[in-house]
């Protein structure tokens, strides 16, 4: 019975606080209206008349009415729209089985059977399914990680994701007036924005740019960096293509952290059309309201936890830290706090400030409030780095199955495709028809195309079993 | 495991650049196991060698980059998962199985410097370098069952090398298992969908009762997990080419002209003239395999009938007719026998089938030519046995096809101890003075 009637209790406070003035306005209209009313028409007239209005005083006054409203006009933020996103299916000639994987491993590191053994058991609990994709220069035995094969892969994934999403949009590459490619870890000379220049022959006042090194996280930063510099320039398009080319960093050692990434993550590419051009308003896909931004680099250990290096032998690699989860959910935590109060209900954000308050003055040992984020979003995109990252977020979050859905099924199907990765859970959620109008999403609409999901959509949500025996 | 380290200076001159990787079904096969029958594991420690050699008229026009031919082959082994899966033992009696777990089959790119008419030139022997030579073992769980090598030459022809386990098949399944790739590499789109239950049945219809061993099969080993046998002594290769008209020669020269019977003429030939060589120990028995019943497309079987043969005569004196005769009407099936054998300890017992006796192979029906690219068969296909046992064996092979005629003879080709195959061969010149 408590637990009923504090029930009834948080939902009367929610709505109570959400929608404080809306409340407050019923009152005031009713007192107006009586009190007109009890006026009359002669008695308002007989106000009206004793202003002594001035014919100069009313035009000074309509102009500056006229000059504020202006300014606050201009000063308000172009609205970004994104008028659709295009995601690489890669071949199932790339496919990778567990059993594939796990052979060419003990081939390759014949010397290292604890290495093998640890993959193995990485992958049986991994979260991946056997539809996974690495490029053709990793399919052979030795792998073949050459610049050239490098390039081969960049110009298939990019390329294709491109075609795709011009022939969607019907926006010509001369149109393009921002471009902007990111991939962490491939950073040839000429950069990947250039061979993408070259490729379709774009315009030369094209503003590019080639954001390398910063991580799984960086599709949202160049939205963010697309978004800033549409407040620059008017009515124009900007291309974001996120991406993680896999063929020169397989790593070839036998380092435990740094065998990790082989694992996981696999090939994949989105490629965005954002744009502030209003005429676009009416057939584009979604409206971007908020990026919000926490860097964690100033603290050592976050700093070191994915780090490029070589091993004590010489080969390169990604290390992963122990430390990742942690880190990555301090992050998190950051990040809400930041967010929290552009997007959570007036109702939430009160009680996360009355329990931080609590806590600073009264007594730190209060439980933290986790704002409810549930209200604010209908759809959730949680990065699918790996199944323990899902499930850690999922926990602070207090998030349900359903929530991550898209996340875990994007894991299954496409792995860890790091930048490019919450895109294919933006196309999960259309594919599955549970995107509609109004629909705010972190990170009907009609999806006629589903992208690299549909030949496989009817088949998900799959069960995930937490240990696959291979 | 495959054999690329003894090769020497000249055999890298000839084929180089090999490329491997695996390519397995385009799409998920799920939980499936393929159980092979006991004719199937009797047959585990042979291997086929199966050339095609195409040239460039044949090859020409059809896309094979590398993305579309690895299209064409992923789409290709949808229908046959079984062929990428991996050997296991049940955890009871030990016998193998196959988890078809789509880990895939070993494919090999390669180069030649030769171009096809200096390949049609060398000796049989030669093209074993377009094969690989692969055995299963010595762990089950990570040997591939096949691997296919793609050599390409210098002048735009081609050749097709599959390394198959005798398990999966006789040499019939592989001429269907191949033919079946040619529609997919022209560009066409399969009809039809993969079937999930392709196990073979175990049952066998024995007309007598089974009471004695068979005479064409013979216990070696253990092997345990390494399905290889050694070498007993060393063995050489070669092959010949039989002509309609030689063949109609032979047997108007037996004095029976109304039937042609080319298997059973041309094993009668050569086992009178093995039998003249080895003075002292001529074969008085020897193995008949030949085709049996023909069966669904779809499923790759075992379907052989083998047969043992015993000669109360003495063969090298005998006439080759009253050989035809006896090869034709008195050879003791011993199918059911060889699987109620293997049934007795699946996972135990090793045997070898080709080579316990001098084994003669009736492959003259089999479609190898079948395997189309551009409207237009191979120029030659050639098989081989690995894993004999030191009688060696005798393939009869449908000849190579030419626009002029429709069947084009027999390919006749010969593993047997090095010890006697040149003098073999010349015995053999008496008979057919055009063989090389």
């Amino acid at each position: 019975m408590d637990s009923v009637r504090l029930k009834y209790v948080r939902l009367g406070y929610t709505y109570l606080v959400n929608n404080f003035l809306r409340l407050l306005l019923v009152p005031i209209t009713w007192a107006s209206t009586v009190e007109i009313l009890r006026m009359g028409t002669e008695e308002i007239l007989a106000v009206l008349g004793s202003l002594h209005l001035d014919p100069i005083h009313i035009l000074f006054f309509s102009l500056l009415v006229i000059f504020i409203f202006t300014v606050y006009i201009m000063s308000k933020p172009r609205p970004i729209y994104l008028v659709d996103y295009a995601l690489y299916k890669p071949s199932p000639v790339c496919r990778v089985p567990f059993s594939t994987f796990m052979e060419h491993s003990r081939i390759i590191l014949p010397d290292n059977p604890k290495s093998v053994e640890f993959q193995m058991r990485i992958l049986e609990r991994s979260g991946l399914g056997e539809e996974t994709c690495l490029p053709p220069a990793i399919h052979y035995i030795p792998v073949e990680t050459t610049m050239e094969a490098a390039h081969e892969e960049a110009e298939a994934v990019i390329f294709t994701a491109i075609d795709d999403l011009l022939s969607k949009t019907r926006v010509k590459p001369r149109d393009i007036d921002i471009l902007i490619v990111n991939c962490s870890l491939f950073s040839p000379a000429p950069s990947l924005s250039a061979m993408v220049v070259n490729k379709y022959k774009m315009r030369s006042n094209i503003k590019s740019f080639n954001l390398s090194g910063m991580g799984c996280s960086c599709s949202p930063i160049s939205v963010d960096l697309a978004r800033k510099l549409l407040q620059v320039h008017p009515k124009s398009y900007a291309l974001v293509i996120s991406t993680e080319i896999i063929t020169p960093n397989y790593y070839q050692g036998k380092e435990r952290a740094m065998l990790l990434p082989n694992c996981l993550f696999r090939m994949g590419c989105a490629a965005i059309l954002l744009t502030n051009n209003a005429k676009e308003k009416n057939r584009a896909k979604y409206q971007l309201m908020h990026v919000v931004r926490t860097h964690k680099g100033s603290d050592d250990k976050a700093y070191r936890c994915v780090y490029q290096e070589e091993d004590p032998e010489g080969k390169c690699g990604i290390s992963l830290s122990k430390d990742l989860m942690s880190i990555a959910g301090e992050a998190l935590k950051s990040n809400i706090t930041t967010i929290g109060p552009l997007v959570l209900p007036a109702s939430e954000q009160l009680l996360f400030v009355f329990s931080l308050i609590g806590r600073k003055i009264f007594n730190p040992k209060w439980k933290p409030y986790i704002p409810d984020f549930k209200p604010a979003f209908e759809h959730f995109c949680i990065h699918a780095g790996g199944r323990a990252v899902i499930d850690q977020l999922q926990k602070n979050l207090e998030l349900s199955a359903a929530h991550v859905e898209a996340s875990r099924m994007t894991l299954h199907r496409f792995g860890n495709t790091s930048s490019s990765s919450l895109w294919y859970e933006l196309g999960y959620i259309e594919a599955k028809g549970r995107m509609k109008k109004g629909d705010r999403c972190i990170r009907s609409v009609k999806a006629p195309n589903y992208g690299p999901w549909a030949d496989c959509i009817d088949r998900y949500p799959v069960h995930i079993p937490d240990v696959v025996k291979i | 495991m495959v054999n690329y380290n003894n090769k020497g200076e000249d055999e890298e001159r000839l084929v180089y650049g090999h490329r491997l990787s695996s390519i397995g079904p385009a799409k998920v096969t799920g939980e499936v196991i393929y159980e092979p029958s006991n004719i199937d594991l009797a047959m585990k420690l042979h291997y086929l060698r199966v050339v095609y050699l195409f040239d460039k008229e044949a090859v020409e026009g059809l896309n094979l980059s590398l993305i579309k031919l690895k299209e064409a082959l992923f789409s290709w082994l949808n229908f046959y998962y079984e062929t990428c899966g991996r050997f296991r033992r049940s955890d009871d009696t030990g016998r193998p199985y196959i988890k078809c777990n789509d880990c895939g089959m070993r494919f090999v790119e390669a180069k030649s410097s030769l171009t096809l008419e200096e390949w049609l030139n060398l000796p049989a022997n030669s093209l074993r370098l377009l094969v690989p030579h692969h055995v299963i073992g010595p762990e089950l769980n990570f040997s591939p069952p096949t691997f296919l090598q793609m050599t390409f030459f210098e002048c735009g022809g081609l050749s097709f090398g599959l390394s198959w386990t005798h398990v999966l098949g006789d040499a019939f399944s592989v001429a269907t298992f191949m033919n079946s790739l040619g529609p997919l590499l022209k560009g066409l789109q399969p009809t039809s969908s993969p079937n999930f239950h392709k196990s073979p049945s175990n049952t066998y219809n024995s007309a007598k009762a089974v009471t004695f061993d068979p005479l064409s099969m013979k216990k070696v080993g253990p092997v345990g997990d390494n399905w290889a046998i050694d070498p007993p002594c060393e063995m050489d290769s070669c092959s010949f080419h039989l002509t309609t008209q030689q063949l109609a020669q032979l047997c108007e020269s037996e004095g029976d002209s109304s039937l042609i019977q080319p298997f059973e003429s041309i094993s009668a030939v050569i086992w009178r003239a093995i039998a003249k060589i080895k003075v002292g120990s001529e074969p008085n028995v020897v193995t008949v395999i030949k085709p049996g019943p023909k069966a669904d497309d779809t499923f790759l079987r075992n379907n052989q009938v083998v047969s043992s043969l015993k000669a109360d005569f003495s063969v090298a004196k005998a006439h080759v007719r009253d050989l035809v005769a006896l090869i034709c009407n008195q050879p003791e099936d011993e199918t059911a026998q060889i699987a109620e054998q293997v049934g007795q300890d699946p996972g135990g017992s090793d045997f070898i089938i080709y080579g316990a006796n001098l084994t003669f192979v009736d492959l003259g029906g089999a479609e190898f030519y079948g395997f189309e690219l551009k409207g237009s068969g191979p120029e030659l296909v050639n098989c081989f046995v690995d894993g004999l046992g030191k009688k060696g064996v005798v393939l009869v092979l449908p000849g190579p096809k030419s626009v002029k005629h429709k069947d084009e003879g027999r390919l006749v080709t010969l593993i047997l101890p090095k010890s006697y195959l040149e003098e073999l061969k010349e015995e053999l010149k008496k008979e057919w003075p055009l063989i090389t």
